[in-house]
């Protein structure tokens, strides 16, 4: 396995090398900016460039083999004398594959800046996550990376690298773009079909990106990432410029966080979750958890604990969390647990208001059940623990005996929760009694219902 | 160069008896004259090719042959320019097994007579679309439409006037197998309306229930064809739009695309342009009885109403203001019983007998948290059987 890996590697980096942007009739790019996007395969390239022209027309030839360019996304902008620049059309020529030719038709003669932009496909990034809490699990050092990996064919240098966090829309897969025949097809094709939900796939080997992204987590470099909103998305910039060649990934920090206050919360839930108790570990993208500056891109967690005073971390697990919005609160899932125990027990079951029908038939009847929920916490910690109840059919009623009234609470026509607070090495026991009404029962439960 | 000349050179092919793959011939005419490429239909391409017909008194025969290249024979014709009361079109025959057809012209005279010949030819066409980029408020764009030529109709046109729908014709030449990409107008400062859209019946009603995974709420740009919006003048085509935005730092990010439909004068179009995830809607049902029930003399209830409870908790973590459009269904015949936004009364409007459409205004975050926003809907579903 080890072999074909290695192999494929070779081969993108032999094979893609060749890979070049170039536009003959001029110098090469000046300045480069690359807006990454992370929900789907799409990279906005600018590239700045010097443009000599004569008066009059003159004919611009851009080739893009081997690079994964959606050519119907090309755009040119002269930086200066727009008015005098006209940028007449753009020719994909017959039987040329990935070549591109501008008519540019100016009233001015020498050098003049010019932007040419276009949508790629292969450049990626990703944000994860470390966490470590501290022994008492009060509080929690969060820090956050971005990688950003290039299998674009293209080697990007010196770049401006900016990352989108945002869920775009998109019709076309730009990789698909790229490697049409025909840029925008021919007559009577059929478009390809319309993603709308489609899950986004990554870029093919990055599998093997991930192989470099180890060697270069060694040599980070310390910079500043901008974040700003823009429309429906967050605009990460990154300080500086980037070089990264074709094939290869940078990962970056991106944040880091002291002092996070965290609730620890355990759920039980036999519909969603079986008889296990999951973890959560809680806390708000908001100041108060010297957060809430900007939106948390969803990205895999891996939760540490400091166990001593020689810094040694225990390994309490991961969760793969969403998008965060600003003031939200985050509930990161840590899996099952067993110091934690949620014992759902019958206690009693009878029946009851049997109704009959003309023929004597049976048609109607309550169920009684009493049941007991144990609930154990074998930590040295407290715990906040949150038990939902599912109930069917939805004509029902409960009767919360004790305590149990203190932590109900109605979610919606089927499901009820208690919340409650557990010392540390406590148990307790929260019991109920829940009437179903079958039959034509429902209909006295019906009539309840307008009371 | 390989399938180039196949309407072009007609004559040249016919007279030195050449076996190209790809030929017309017609008799007696040298090159086309004035070419039209008719683009105004979005199904089919007319071409309209003038030539001047070298006729003789009598019986003249005029051969017409095109291989290589996709004409529906039954829609050619020829209209004779010069002469047309002295030149008649008597008949029209199809070799057999062969693209060709045979016209026979009566003539009362010599003449250099100029036809017109026009034909629906496949695989050619054009496509429109758009770029836009949006200012930073989000309340316009500068619109750029581009009419993308593509030609694999098997003929080269060196030059032909290009028609549209709309707008002034235009030189353009444009070979076999090219596509050709050129500005068709702008429009700057088009207003646009950013607009969110919760549909009960498409969105997951419990984000908590996805704990993974986001629900993006579709956010659309909506835009007017008319005057007010600086267009109006023709319909907008239909095709594919993408959308940018003006970042602020002399520089754009991609909002997003979409297709849009004919947009006649006067009327609106929609672009999708991604998932709002700083919007959430939490809907729940609270309660769902039934009330009024009618039985049968067994005794089974064979009519009933239902008192229903729906809400619907609607957070903006957004530090603007938005409006969300929300979408409710409730089949069958009903009736509202109360339906409040955070205790007041609330107005919804009935977009047909089972859809109704709230807008909500939401303002934007503060430091305690989201804006949140409550709709309580209790309606009763009439005579409904079990």
């Amino acid at each position: 396995m080890k072999k074909i890996i290695t192999f494929t590697t070779i081969f993108l980096l032999t094979g893609l090398s060749a890979a070049k942007v170039d536009l003959v009739t001029l110098p090469n790019r000046d300045t480069t900016q690359l807006t990454i996007y992370n929900s789907a395969d799409l990279t906005l390239v600018r590239d700045g460039r010097s443009l000599t022209l004569k008066e009059g027309d003159n004919k611009l030839q851009f080739s893009w083999a081997n690079t994964l360019i959606d050519p119907t996304s090309l755009s040119m902008l002269p930086k200066r004398d727009a008015d005098k620049i006209d940028i007449a059309d753009l020719t994909f020529p017959p039987r040329v594959q990935n070549l591109g030719l501008w008519t540019i038709d100016s009233q001015i003669g020498g050098s003049v800046p010019i932007e040419i932009s276009y949508l790629t496909s292969g450049l990626s990034w990703r944000a994860f996550y470390m966490g470590t809490l501290t022994e008492d699990e009060k509080t929690m050092r969060l820090q956050g990376y971005v990688v950003v990996s290039n299998n674009s064919g293209e080697d990007y240098e010196n770049a401006q690298t900016r990352l989108i966090v945002g869920q775009v829309h998109l019709l076309d897969q730009i990789a698909e773009l790229a490697r049409q025949q025909y840029p925008y097809g021919r007559p009577g094709q059929v478009p390809p079909p319309s993603p709308r939900s489609a899950p986004v796939r990554r870029a093919a080997g990055s599998e093997v990106m991930d192989g470099f992204v180890v060697m270069e987590a060694a040599i980070p470099m310390k910079k500043e990432i901008k974040k700003e909103g823009l429309s429906e998305y967050f605009l990460y910039t990154i300080e500086g410029t980037e070089t990264i060649p074709n094939t290869w990934s940078k990962r970056l920090p991106s944040f880091d966080t002291d002092d996070i206050p965290v609730v620890n919360l355990y759920k039980f839930e036999e519909d969603r979750y079986g008889p296990a108790v999951i973890r959560y570990l809680s806390f708000k993208n908001d100041d108060e958890h010297e957060l809430g500056e900007t939106p948390i891109p969803g990205g895999m967690l891996k939760v540490y604990r400091t166990v001593d005073n020689a810094r040694h971390l225990s390994y309490e697990g991961q969760s793969n969390f969403k998008y965060i919005p600003v003031g939200e609160e985050v509930e990161l899932n840590l899996g099952a647990v067993s110091d934690v125990i949620v014992e759902p027990k019958l206690m009693d079951e009878k029946t009851d208001n049997y109704r009959f029908d003309n023929h004597g038939n049976v048609n109607g009847w309550d169920e009684i059940r009493t049941f007991e929920l144990a609930i154990k916490n074998t930590r040295n910690l407290p715990v906040k623990i949150e038990i939902k109840r599912n109930f069917r059919p939805h004509t029902w009623t409960i009767k919360n005996i004790g305590e149990a009234k203190k932590y109900y609470e109605k979610v919606d026509l089927d499901t009820v929760k208690y919340t409650l607070t557990l010392e540390p090495e406590s148990e307790q026991t929260i019991e109920y009694e829940l009437t179903t009404y079958q039959g034509t029962r429902t209909e006295d439960w019906d009539r309840m219902q307008k009371q | 160069m390989k399938t180039k000349t196949i309407l072009t050179s007609m004559l040249l092919f016919a007279t030195l008896a050449s076996v190209a793959r790809a030929r017309t011939k017609l008799v007696a005419l040298p090159e086309r004259d004035a070419t039209i490429i008719r683009l105004d239909n979005p199904n089919a391409t007319l071409i309209e090719e003038e030539r001047v017909l070298t006729l003789q008194k009598g019986l003249n025969k005029v051969d017409f042959s095109w291989n290589a290249v996709s004409i529906d024979s039954d829609s050619i014709r020829l209209t004779v320019l010069d002469h047309p009361e002295q030149v008649k079109l008597l008949n029209v025959s199809y070799p057999p097994g062969e693209p060709a057809l045979v016209w026979e012209i009566a003539s009362d005279g010599d003449y250099a007579e100029t036809v017109r010949i026009s034909y629906l030819l496949s695989n050619i066409d054009r496509l429109v679309t758009y770029k836009a980029i949006a200012d930073k408020a989000e309340t316009q764009l500068d619109l750029k439409s581009y009419l993308v030529l593509r030609n694999f109709s098997g003929e080269d046109f060196d030059k032909a006037r290009v028609l549209l729908d709309y707008g002034e014709a235009f030189e353009q030449g444009i070979d076999h197998e090219e596509t050709k990409q050129m500005l068709f107008f702008k429009a700057p400062q088009v207003p646009i309306t950013k607009v969110w859209t919760w549909d009960s019946a498409t969105l997951p009603w419990d984000p908590e229930q996805l704990e993974r995974q986001n629900i993006g709420i579709p956010v659309s740009y909506r835009i007017l064809n008319d005057k007010d919006s600086r267009l109006g003048e023709f319909a907008l085509s239909a095709g594919k739009a993408r959308l940018f935005q003006d970042d602020g730092h002399d520089s754009t990010i991609f909002l997003g695309e979409d297709v849009t439909t004919l947009v006649p004068v006067g009327q609106k179009t929609e672009l999708y342009i991604g998932d709002s995830r700083d919007i959430v809607v939490t809907q729940r049902k609270m309660k769902d009885a039934r009330i009024n029930l009618r039985k049968n003399d067994s005794g089974t209830i064979v009519l009933f109403d239902t008192d229903e409870l729906i809400t619907a908790k609607i957070e903006n973590f957004k530090d603007t203001p938005a409006t969300l459009t929300m979408i409710q269904h409730i089949p069958g015949q009903w009736e509202m019983k109360k339906c409040t936004m955070d205790g007041k009364k609330a107005q919804y409007t009935r977009k047909d007998a089972f859809t109704l459409e709230f807008e909500v205004q939401l303002p934007a975050r503060n430091d305690d948290g989201p804006a949140v926003k409550e709709l309580q809907m209790q309606y009763s579903r009439i005579n409904v059987k079990p």
